[in-house]
């Protein structure tokens, strides 16, 4: 084989997605973005134009909707993480033959119909329903309460919803640990919370940092479960997104919003890297090699 | 073995309650664990038992438990429009996997396996549309096929749909090939088999599990996908997208019994899959294994 | 070091978002949107065969066998005809569907079912063909009198009613029963656990009535007052949400005890309870109609559908399943019963006191503005 042959090995690997992904990624961004700085209503038409105030126009009506969308879904992450930390260490680690069963039933709420999933929450959780009188029992809703149609609901749908995808970069990291580590580190330690802290978790951190990015970015943009389960005063920027583009037609403010909605994650998840230290956003588990 | 140990070191005197917290403290993990699992499948559970009941008047469902009835599994077909939906979805998914699974492997292996200039904007490429919300897709898709005249149906959905499970494939193809034992590959090669023989014979058969997952998932996401399908499906109705206009209105019980159906074949197909692992790898324990 | 440079492929994504954006803004490009400013054309009658699809609301026919589509195609043998039911909302739809009509094309569609006000929209855009009376001696001969010449279609020369309805309150009677007026929904007592639609076109109006504003006379600015009064609503947790027809679930599971619904829907809510009132304010009248748009194929047929579904005999079969207010006069020679329900056949002074649903008042812009003064309460 030439060596000429050899190197363009890896761009004809390459070609087919990289093709897809910038026919079908980068030029609807470029359209989007075009879009964004058009002037003009739905009926006299969108003119192309340098329309900046779009932007600030996007910023300065939803400053509430921003907020909220960063806390529900910052909420939905941490509570994510702190249910699919344990459960992957137990599947990857303890669950012995019944590993592969566990993982499925993670899995498994992929195959039923993201709304249907929803739309089950809402009976779950309806005013009258057994479980929300439970909780007033237990003083955790106050008596005449409700947890339907409040942020809570929201957390909670976007929390179930993406938690798939917290547990199973979480379990990729946790399935490759070498266990005779976590002996060494009991060896020196003693304490099992000490071979945790500086043993286990350093090692999953890669997994934590995919886990936390694939779950916080769906669940910035997300309206369905504001839609489904929240009430009033729970719109996400999603919901305002969705509103823009087929009730008022605003298609220019619309895609102003989405540009600044993923600028504003792109720099949440810059800053998140710096802090978490690590550059491991998806398969740079080649850093170990 | 931890178990081993843990039972051991506990002294052999202690009092029944301290002996239950022990035993709490030793399995709070797999309580945790199973409670956790058990929340995941609440829904579905919820779907289920839906799926007996009989319904309003219209056979819609009204949410609350108004008599068991089997009337919707017999007639589980009998909506066309449910039927149909879940027909494009599944057609929707398989070919969208295909394709995506294809492109993405190839596309791991090339970041993988290789050191060439324009690897860190590949990567880029790949990690940015797991990084834009789906509104922010779906919309822009829009935009450009509005642009371009494209009428909006089943191709749209499959564009969008493979663009968006191919990021996917790429990470979970990555994940196994990274720490793939290259050994075997290079003795297929002084054995004089050619590039694409030793790919066939050697390189994709130790890809698989990872391959499998990765389809798995890319047909998971395509199943389940509502937000750029809505934007870009024009005349095509998915299944998510029916159950959306029906839940406007009022959802057929069929929603339910075939969401549940669904459930069922792959509970059974994963089932499969482990037997058949099991059953592979009691075959091997057979063979005297040399490293032990 | 490997972090670093993810990092900075990130800084790279940033900056590429910006330098899309000059990108774009120095390669113009058409218009997108705006009236395309097509002479109407009328729909073509002819032989009623091949392939007709048709796109509803769901849940808004008996398609089963037997049922009114396989009666319509054992009448007309040649005709296959797909029964769709795409139409989820309004708003949506024409989403969908702007960017096909706006190149004349129909997606295959020779016919489709819009309610009144965007109707008119799409009318408007240029979107839709005529109707001539003379291929639908039916509609022509058994239309109800009150819904001939609405003020958004006087001649009713681009619209045919599929079915109407009324918006008022659907109430729990138990826990609700004083609720009688639209106004009674911002009681206190029933904090959190009322709702009104996202129907602007039906939510405002009938607050404009309960305040004692016909809405035929209001101007932008009641418009906006009632706007107002939704906001404090949505403040101070009134309301506990907007709604389309899934407040079907919330009154069946009594998360809510009194709402602004659409009469049909009293079938679909499983809870004894619950019954649909006339507002002491009166209603709104709506209709969903069919209309034929530009590029439709198969015309005749399209044509040969609305005809049919105006023979008294076949609308007795619709109105008795759907069970909203019927178009067609002459259903009580076929059913009495069914002419009997006075949501399906309200006599003329039970609708007295009712309007027919309004847009805002004034100008497109001012359309605009009331819209998004709307929107920006629903998305807070």
């Amino acid at each position: 084989m030439t060596s000429t042959r050899r190197r363009l090995i890896p761009y004809g690997l390459l070609g087919p997605g990289a093709i897809w992904l910038a026919l079908f990624f980068i030029v609807p961004m470029y359209f989007m973005g075009e879009l964004a700085l058009r002037t003009g209503t739905f009926t006299t038409g969108f003119q192309s134009g340098f329309e900046i105030s779009n932007f600030s126009d996007a910023l300065s009506g939803n400053t509430e909707q921003f907020v909220r969308s960063f806390i529900y879904a910052g909420s939905a992450t941490l509570i994510a993480l702190a249910i699919a930390y344990p459960l992957a260490y137990a599947i990857a680690l303890r669950a012995g033959r019944w590993k592969l069963l566990l993982l499925f039933a993670v899995v498994a709420p992929f195959f039923t119909t993201y709304l249907i999933r929803t739309i089950a929450w809402k009976t779950i959780l309806a005013d009258e329903s057994p479980f929300v009188s439970l909780l007033q029992t237990l003083h955790l809703v106050p008596e005449d309460g409700r947890v339907l149609a409040t942020g809570g609901a929201v957390v909670a749908g976007l929390t179930y919803n993406f938690l798939p995808f917290m547990i199973l970069p979480i379990y990729a990291s946790l399935e490759r640990i070498d266990t005779s580590l976590i002996e060494a580190g009991k060896d020196l330690y003693a304490s099992s919370t000490q071979t945790f802290l500086r043993v286990t978790l350093p090692i999953t951190m890669p997994g934590i940092v995919a886990g936390v990015l694939l779950t916080f970015i769906p669940a910035v943009g997300d309206y369905i479960n504001a839609e489904i389960l929240g009430g009033t005063g729970t719109s996400m920027i999603g919901n305002v997104i969705q509103s823009l583009y087929l009730e008022q037609r605003n298609y220019p403010e619309a895609a102003a919003l989405s540009f600044t909605m993923m600028a504003a994650i792109l720099v949440v998840v810059i800053v998140y890297l710096r802090m978490a230290g690590t550059g491991a956003f998806m398969g740079d588990e080649d850093e170990r090699d | 073995m931890e178990a081993a140990t843990a039972t051991a070191s506990a002294p052999r005197q202690a009092s029944v309650p301290s002996r239950a917290w022990a035993w709490l403290r030793h399995n709070a993990l797999l309580i945790f664990a199973g409670a956790a699992v058990l929340y995941m499948l609440v829904p579905i559970l919820v779907v289920g038992v839906f799926s007996f009941d009989a319904g309003n008047e219209q056979g819609e469902l009204d949410f609350v438990f108004s008599g068991f009835t089997l009337e919707f599994w017999r007639e589980a077909f009998a909506i066309k429009d449910v039927t149909d939906s879940m027909k494009t979805s599944l057609e929707l998914a398989a070919l969208s996997t295909v394709v995506s699974t294809a492109i993405g492997t190839l596309m791991a292996m090339a970041l993988v396996r290789y050191e060439f200039r324009g690897r860190t904007a590949s990567n880029l490429l790949i990690i940015l549309p797991m990084a834009t919300p789906e509104i922010v897709i779906g919309a822009a898709l829009l935009s450009m096929f509005v642009s371009y005249d494209v009428t909006t149906g089943f191709n749209t959905l499959l564009i969008a749909h493979v663009m968006f499970s191919i990021s996917f494939v790429v990470v979970v193809v990555r994940s196994r090939l990274i720490g793939f034992d290259r050994s075997l590959e290079e003795a297929a090669a002084d054995l004089g088999s050619t590039p694409l023989t030793t790919f066939r014979t050697v390189t994709l058969p130790l890809l698989a599990p990872g391959i499998i997952a990765a389809a798995l998932l890319a047909f998971a996401l395509s199943l389940d996908d509502f937000v750029i399908s809505n934007f870009n499906s024009g005349t095509t109705q998915t299944f998510p997208l029916y159950i959306y206009g029906a839940s406007l209105r009022g959802i057929p019980v069929q929603v339910n019994v075939l969401a549940t159906m669904l459930f069922a074949v792959t509970v059974v197909a994963i089932a499969l899959v482990l037997w058949q692992q099991r059953r592979a790898e009691a075959m091997a324990a057979v063979r005297p294994d040399p490293e032990v | 070091m490997r972090g670093n440079t993810r990092l900075r492929a990130l800084m790279l994504a940033l900056a590429a978002l910006a330098a899309t954006l000059v990108l774009a803004a120095c390669g113009g490009g058409d218009d997108v949107g705006g009236a395309s400013g097509n002479a109407a054309e009328t729909a073509e009658p002819g032989p009623v065969e091949g392939e007709f699809n048709f796109s509803n609301w769901v849940g808004y026919i008996d398609k089963g066998d037997g049922g009114t589509v396989a009666e319509f195609e054992a009448k007309h043998p040649g005709v296959t005809m797909n029964y769709n039911e795409d139409v989820n909302d309004n708003a949506d739809f024409f989403g969908k569907m702007s960017p096909l009509l706006d190149g004349g094309e129909s997606g295959g569609r020779s016919m489709f079912v819009v309610t009144d006000w965007m109707a008119k929209q799409m009318n408007d855009l240029g979107y839709l063909q005529a109707i001539d009376y003379a291929d639908v001696p039916n509609v022509d001969a058994n239309l109800k009198q009150n819904l001939r010449s609405p003020e958004f279609d006087p001649d009713r020369s681009f619209s045919i009613p599929w079915q109407s309805g009324m918006t008022g309150l659907l109430v729990n009677e138990k826990l609700a029963p004083d609720v009688r007026s639209v106004n009674d929904l911002f009681d206190p007592q029933y904090k959190g656990k009322v709702t009104v639609l996202t129907e602007m076109r039906d939510t405002v109006p009938l607050m404009l009535k309960a305040d004692g504003i016909d809405p035929a006379d209001a101007t932008k600015q009641d418009w906006l007052d009632e706007i107002d009064k939704l906001d404090q609503a949505v403040q101070s947790g009134q309301l506990r949400r907007f709604t389309g027809n899934d407040y079907i679930q919330d009154m069946t599971n009594e998360n809510t005890v009194a709402v602004i619904g659409w009469s049909g829907d009293i079938e679909l809510i499983d809870n004894e309870d619950v019954t649909w009132r006339m507002p002491t304010d009166g209603c709104i009248l709506w209709s969903d109609n069919m209309v034929i748009p530009v590029g439709a194929p198969n015309t005749a047929a399209a044509l040969a559908w609305a005809d049919f579904v105006y023979d008294p005999k076949v609308q007795a079969d619709i109105s008795d399943y759907v069970r909203y207010v019927s178009p067609v006069q002459g259903i009580e020679a076929v059913n009495p019963q069914l002419a009997q329900d006075e949501l399906v056949n309200p006599p003329e002074e039970f609708t007295a006191n009712c309007s027919t649903q309004p847009d805002p008042p004034g100008s497109a812009e001012d359309v605009q503005e009331v819209t998004e003064a709307f929107q920006a309460v629903i998305t807070q």
